[in-house]
This record gives C-alpha cells, structure tokens and sequence, in this order.
C-alpha cells in the first residue's frame, strides 16, 4: 500500500482531481471535506502528506495549520496548501493570530495557489514523499 | 439552561446585488465585543439552472454562478483571514430559506445577515417572504441589513445606538438578552412600548395617564438592566399604530437599528394579518434586528 495522503477541501471536483493525481502516482488517497473532518481523521489515520486547501466550512485550512503545527504529536506531518487564497493573506493571517497571542507557526514549505496543473501537484508531493 | 447570547459566529448570507461587502465592514464592529467568525452563505436558487424546458439542468450556468460567487467570496475573506478573523463559505444550489437555516445549523451560528427582500405584494401574500419564512423556522436571530444606498440614513455603525421595541413577549425579553452584552459596542440604547388606540378607548384622561405611568416603570425597569450592564438606556411610550410608531421612535432618536423580538404567530396567521417585526424588517429604512423566540 502506498503512502497515505489526506486531502482536505470542500470542493468535490477538487478532491476528486487530487485523489486521481494521488491514485495515479501510487499513493493512497483520503479525503475530509472541512478542517475539523479533517483533524479528527489526521488524528486517527496518521496520514504521510496533507493536501489543504484555505476557505471551507466549518474550519479554515489557516486554523487546522495551526492546530497542526502547535501540536506535538501532529506538527511534523508534511503540509501542501493548495489554495484559491493568496500565500500573503495565509501569512498575514498567522501573523495576525500569532499577535492575538497564539504560538508562532513555521511558514507551510510549498504553498500551491488553485488552480494547477496534475504535474505541479504531483512534483510537490514527490517532494515530500518520493 | 438558557444559552449565553453572544455574537461570535455570523453567516452573511448574500447574492451580491443586495448585500455587500461595505455591508460587512459595518458589523465588524462586533469583533469588540466577541465575533471572531464570519461564514459566507450563496444561494443558487434551483429555477435559476435546473427548470428551463427543453434545456434540462444548466451545469455550465450552475458552475459559472459559483465561481461567480466563489471569486467574490475568496477578495472578501482574504481581508478577514488578514485581520485574523475565521472564514467559512457556502455557495449551494436549493431553496434560499431551507440552505440558509441548514448552514445555521451545521456552523452553530449566532446572527444570521440577510438582504432586504424583494418581492411584490401578491408574492408576498402567496410565498410568503424569505424573511418570513426564515424567522418561522429558525431560532438564530436574523439581521435584515439595509443597503446604504437604499437608505438616508448613514449605518456605518449599525449596532451604536439601537431601538429596542419591546411588546413584552418572550422573544422581545430575550432581546434584551442579547442586546445587553453588547456594552462595548452600544453607545446608548431607547426602548419603547407603543400602546394601541385599541387599548386607550372608552379610557378617561386619568386612566390613560395612569396606562402611560405603569407602561413606562416597566420600560424603566428594562433600562435598569442595561444601565447596570454599563449601556445607557432612555424610555420612550408612543401611542398608536406600532409599524409607524415604531419607525417614528427610530427617526427622533436618530436609531441606527430597530430591534424586535418576532412573534410566535403561525405563518398563515402572518400571511393573512400581517406582522409588526416582519413589515418592519420588509419596510423599513433601518436595518433590523428580529429576535426569535427560542424554540424547543
């Protein structure tokens, strides 16, 4: 079995994109379409790579990176931001919560702003993954 | 247990025409006082792609409406994710009163923001409108929002200085609930209670003297809450016809908001009598805030 990947987002024709990416490159895809679907199966499935997109219900992308990367069990799993929102707001907004008196977050390394073409985000997991 | 009111979460629901983002930047005042959460609601109403004879589902129309919205709704949280509030969004196909009290309900929301409706008298009395129909079945209290280009007077600050209409129904006590933890953004608040004719006749001067006299020691009574909590209050007894009375108390006080709580009355018993919080929230120049009575 491949490595487990979760894609989080709320848009089904996203994930649907992103898991045929993942499928066709040998990984095993998960999906959780908000952020707070998408800490519970973090929690649970322990996935290699997170595929997160910025805007959905019930929790941001911003506020589920934040969780991740203040918590210690959970803040070395490998993060790729893949966004309609610009790289500068998700900055600026962990700026901004950092300020209202949360913990500094280390800057996602590779930060993908929608849409992309199947070989970016294919590059940007082998990156990570191999 | 009766649940703390407090404005932390509030769906803006929106189809662009009627309701913008200056809009949204008036009630951001709110972040003083606890809002941290703004959720984007869209409805694509379902006649709008799926019911043209001959076409079958419009697919393309459906996705070029929620990009539309989506494009709007990415520039729009992008300067609230900056000021390190939270964001949500919802752009869905289906019925615009069903869509919104379901995104209520899975986001928990405290306020929900909607347009003035737009709908003719004959409409009206037959559908009913989607603020009707919304405060019908919903427990969040709902804000009617006037553009600013509708109205003459400036709502740059809507919660500054509100008109609390009270009728002494539960909905209305429990807007006195939810209005008086909003100290830090109130600079003052009038209350009123408008006596009908109805009430006044066959009355001598003394008794209606007297009506006036035990109406406004209860209205002082409320005032003493919100005095207490920190938020200066002033009574007020009108008399006469509530929608118009209402609406006069708004002006000489120069309100920035009409708060109401809503009535319990059936939807048929709305449609055919009439409502005050409805025809206001339909009627008038000011935005208005309507309090439901707390189901269940």
């Amino acid at each position: 079995m491949g490595k487990k990947v979760l894609v989080v987002d709320d848009d089904p024709d996203v994930r649907l994109f992103s898991v045929t990416v993942l499928e066709e490159h040998g990984y095993t895809p998960l999906e959780a379409s908000n952020g707070e679907e998408g800490l519970k199966m973090i929690k649970e499935q322990k996935p290699d790579l997170i595929i997160l997109d910025v805007l959905m219900p019930r929790q941001s992308g911003i506020r589920l990176y934040r969780d991740l990367k203040t918590d210690k069990s959970l803040k070395n799993v490998k993060v790729i931001i893949l966004s309609g929102i610009a790289k500068k707001t998700f900055l600026r907004s962990q700026k901004a919560l950092t300020e209202f008196g949360g913990k500094e977050v280390p800057e996602p390394e590779i930060y993908l702003e929608k849409p992309v073409e199947p070989d970016e985000l294919a590059g940007a997991i082998k990156k990570y993954l191999g | 247990m009766t649940k703390i009111m407090d404005i932390k979460k509030l769906l803006f629901v929106t189809k662009f025409e009627e309701l913008g983002f200056d809009a949204l930047q008036s009630l951001l005042s709110l972040r003083k006082v606890s809002l941290s959460h703004v959720v984007f609601v869209n409805v694509i109403e379902r006649d709008r792609v799926a019911m043209h004879r001959g076409s079958g589902y419009l697919k393309e129309e459906e996705i070029r409406l929620r990009e539309t919205a989506n494009i709007r709704f990415i520039d729009w949280a992008e300067d609230l994710f900056e000021l390190g509030m939270e964001v949500g969004v919802y752009i869905v196909v289906g019925s615009m009163v069903s869509e919104v009290i379901k995104a209520a309900q899975k986001e928990d929301a405290d306020l929900i923001v909607i347009g003035r409706p737009h709908k003719g008298v004959l409409e009206h009395l037959y559908s009913g409108s989607d603020v009707t129909e919304l405060l019908r079945r919903t427990a969040t209290p709902v804000l009617v929002y006037k553009q600013l280009t509708e109205t003459t007077i400036s709502i740059e600050k809507p919660f500054e200085k509100p008109l609390l209409a009270i009728d002494w129904s539960p909905a209305s006590l429990r807007a006195v609930e939810y209005l008086k933890v909003l100290k830090d953004i109130i600079s003052e608040i009038h209350l009123i209670h408008v006596v009908s004719e109805k009430e006044l006749k066959g009355n001598s001067a003394m008794e209606v003297q007297s009506l006036r006299k035990k109406t406004r020691k209860k209205l002082d009574d409320i005032c003493d809450i919100f005095e207490n909590g920190g938020i200066r209050a002033d009574a007020h007894v009108y008399i006469g016809n509530a929608e118009q009375e209402i609406e006069k108390a708004a002006r000489e006080h120069q309100a920035s908001m009409i708060v109401l709580g809503s009535s319990g009355k059936t939807a048929w018993v709305e449609r055919w009598l009439g409502s005050t919080p409805q025809s206001i929230a339909e009627d008038s120049i000011y935005p208005t805030l309507l309090i439901p009575f707390e189901k269940g």
